[in-house]
């Protein structure tokens, strides 16, 4: 095969850069100068990073994963008929389309994400090529605001954001509502932690991301838009800045789109980092300059919104799904998913799971399912405990749940909420007192401070917290727990307060044991919290290889070079940082 | 904190900025982020140039400049290490990248995040969206992920060689 007949695409999310994408590309370059590169975000498959694709123009694809410099050489030898397949990196081939590694993508259905990881985020005509910009010129051409509107509303599509809500319904709220000027925000602030589909869509697909923004806008007569990106984020916040000047270019944004008497324009706010302001009302003080507090509702911002006007606040990969639901039909999107909750969702796959990443199933899908045949079950030997959902406003769904299915009331009846989709997946190395600890110092430091009991509650419940994983805790204090629980929900003027205490409520709730053995046994069944634990070294296990005592930061480990059994711990010394357990290759450190 | 990390600031950038991104209090948080890209962090004497020129008041300057976590007052070293604290992160050992990273950069009270001599800073932020490479750290504008606290170190080591930095505990 003529090596320059032959195009390299290497996935470039951040991710990707993560895993050594820029060595990837350098040795193509150097090895095969003469191959076309491309880059493209991320295809989802986090756990396989870099993957890249070789194709021959033929539509003929390879696609390897886990693909380091180092392995560049063996994939070029082979694609110019000088060596063996590197079968080991292979995801997928003509010859082979069923490989367990693929698997991973066949299982999905992509809407939101259909394009991520297939074209350069950077091209415009790329994004044409997929059906881009279809859709906003179809509407222009052929449908009044009020049939977008029944198009969203028979696609049944809800706030993906984390709440919800019907979207068809916000907008003909802001459609009734006067004002000279109406506003669409773009919420891409996706402050959970654990969750980044809005990362990989707004910097790996941000014309689609726009198209949404059009057509939303163009359903309830917005002129103006804000693309309210987190700060966190600079490959998005580029490459969202380079589509929305493209798309002025091809005259779909800007005045007179395609010759009509719509006008739009959008502009990038970086947000400055405050959980809170996934709240509209704080989303909203924050363009406007101000802390991002929220305020009381109603007005609802979709009456009186930013700088005051009627103003739409939808959540990325809400917006990525418009164009497929245009382009296709709201029937074709609600034909997935049951009957409460339609269409797909994105989950974010994390923690002890063996394959991490992006994954869009249709609503309804068991979240066994999601874990084990896509996410190939835990990471570690040990058996999965618990999935978070939700983040810090979602709570822990135990491993007897997981059967459950994905969908807006059912994990709401666990306690636990859909969330904008982080999914961080547990087993039995995590302690879920020192999660909710975690997570309670997340809220607390988040908290605006405008209620008392969001900012003095959450405070009191980190206590509590911290007084049990200290091995201080009296069962009284779980009662404390369960008061300030429902106090705090009730006394809070938003969602992050309302929500603060339920990490808390579904641990206690599923987990109650682990929170007595801490309080009645003075133990950490996981082995996390430092003052209930000790490392010791098996004198019968250690080689004398000297590597805890290098690693050590408080030279708490003496021992002798090469002297098998010679090493100790001094105990007084030891902060249980947990280094040496990490670096011992013999495994001769004891957690108790 | 040694004087030396204090940024010089040139009063015309401020002001040029402030008649590029607006002197109304909508532009509070852009004009701060300008700030910070350029400095690291939002010099004293950066802030009072801006509440001079421009119709921002002084309480709004330091409300919104202590509300957001993006925004510090203190002065940064030569190079900042993020070390990412997002759910992901916390459940496969963030606190390990911390402990051995403040280790060899020997940065020993809890208060302080800069090395002595001015290296780095290590900052802890909530999510950068890399959950599935976690636990994941930032060192200058370069992410590392899937990592352990000795290889973060091995990270950092490499860093510095290539900055030609000193690193204290190698």
């Amino acid at each position: 095969m003529e090596a320059n007949n032959l195009n390299v695409i290497v996935g470039e999310g951040t991710c990707g850069i993560a895993a050594g994408s820029k060595e990837v590309i350098e040795a193509f370059r150097k090895h095969a100068p003469e191959m076309n590169i491309r880059t493209v975000g991320c295809v989802g498959m986090c756990h396989q990073e870099v993957i890249t694709e070789i194709n021959d123009g033929n539509g003929n694809r390879h696609i390897y994963g886990n693909v380091t410099k180092k392995t560049v050489p063996s994939i070029i030898k082979f694609h110019k008929g000088e060596g063996d397949l590197p079968e080991d990196q292979l995801i997928f081939s003509p010859d082979n389309q069923d490989l367990d590694k693929w698997r991973y993508l066949a299982h999905q259905t992509r809407i939101a994400l259909r394009n991520v990881g297939y074209l350069d985020p950077t091209s415009i005509s790329e994004y044409q090529a997929r059906d881009g910009y279809k859709a906003i010129k179809k509407i222009l051409a052929d449908m009044t605001p009020e049939q977008v509107i029944e198009e969203v509303k028979i696609s049944c599509i809800r706030g993906r954001g984390g709440a919800g809500f019907p979207t068809h319904v916000k907008w003909n709220f802001a459609k009734q509502s006067e004002g000279d000027i109406k506003y669409l925000i773009c919420n891409g602030d996706e402050g959970d932690p654990g969750a980044f589909m809005d990362r990989s869509l707004l910097e790996g697909d941000p014309h689609n991301v726009i198209e949404g923004m059009l057509i939303a806008a163009y359903s309830f007569g917005a002129s103006k838009g804000y693309a309210y990106i987190r700060a966190e984020y600079p490959l998005a916040v580029k490459n969202f800045g380079k589509a929305i000047k493209d798309a002025h270019e091809l005259g779909v944004l800007g005045d007179n789109i395609q010759g009509t008497n719509f006008s739009f324009d959008i502009k990038i706010k970086e947000g400055a980092g405050a959980f809170v302001c996934g709240e509209e009302t704080a989303l909203i003080a924050s363009i406007e300059g101000d802390r991002g507090m929220p305020r009381f509702k109603p007005p609802f911002p979709a009456i009186k919104g930013l700088f005051g006007k009627p103003t739409i606040i939808n959540n990325v990969e809400t917006l990525a799904n418009l164009p497929w639901i245009i382009n296709k039909g709201g029937k074709a999107y609600a034909s997935h998913g049951t009957e409460d909750s339609k269409g797909t969702k994105v989950f974010a796959l994390a923690g002890a799971i063996k394959k991490g990443g992006l994954v869009e199933v249709p609503m309804g899908t068991k979240i066994r399912d999601v874990l084990e045949d896509i996410g190939g079950g835990s990471s570690s030997d040990k058996p999965l405990k618990a999935v978070q959902l939700g983040g810090p406003s979602g709570g822990c769904v135990p491993e007897n749940l997981f059967d459950t299915t994905i969908e807006y009331a059912a994990i709401n009846a666990t306690g636990a909420i859909m969330g904008s989709g982080g999914m961080i997946v547990m087993d039995e190395s995590t302690c879920m007192v020192d999660l909710s600890k975690y997570f309670l110092s997340f809220t607390q430091n988040e908290s605006c401070g405008k209620c008392t009991f969001c900012r003095i509650g959450t405070l009191r419940m980190r206590e509590l917290l911290s007084k049990i994983c200290d091995g201080h805790g009296e069962m009284e204090d779980i009662e404390a727990l369960e008061e300030l629980t429902e106090q705090i929900k009730k006394s809070s003027l938003c969602g992050l307060g309302q929500t603060a205490p339920n990490p808390v409520a579904t641990t206690l709730k599923y987990f109650r044991n682990e929170y007595e053995a801490h309080i009645k046994d003075k133990r950490c069944p996981a082995g996390v919290c430092k003052s209930l634990i000790t490392h010791t070294i098996i004198s019968t296990d250690c080689t004398g290889c000297s590597l805890c005592e290098i690693q050590c930061p408080v030279n708490a480990i003496t021992g002798q070079k090469k002297v098998k059994g010679s090493y100790v711990i001094d105990q007084a010394a030891c902060i249980n940082c947990g280094m040496c357990f990490e670096v011992c290759n013999s495994k001769a450190i004891k957690v108790e | 904190m040694s004087q030396s990390l204090e940024a010089k600031v040139e009063p015309e950038v401020v002001l040029d900025w402030i008649n590029k991104i607006g002197s109304d209090s909508s532009s509070t948080v852009p004009l701060l982020q300008a700030v910070q890209s350029k400095y690291g962090y939002l010099p004293r004497v950066a802030m009072d140039l801006i509440i001079q020129n421009s119709d921002i008041s002084g309480s709004q300057v330091y409300g919104v400049a202590t509300f957001y976590s993006q925004f510090r007052l203190k002065p940064v070293g030569r190079h900042m290490i993020r070390i990412c604290h997002g759910t992901a992160c916390h459940v496969t050992g963030a606190d390990r990248l911390d402990t051995s990273l403040r280790h060899i950069l020997n940065i020993t009270d809890e208060e302080q995040d800069t090395a002595e001599n001015g290296s780095y800073t290590i900052e802890q932020v909530a999510c950068i969206g890399c959950c599935s490479q976690a636990p994941v750290l930032v060192i200058a504008d370069e992410v590392s992920g899937n990592l352990t606290g000795a290889n973060a170190q091995r990270a950092l080591k490499k860093h510095a060689k290539k900055n030609e930095e000193i690193v204290a505990n190698i």
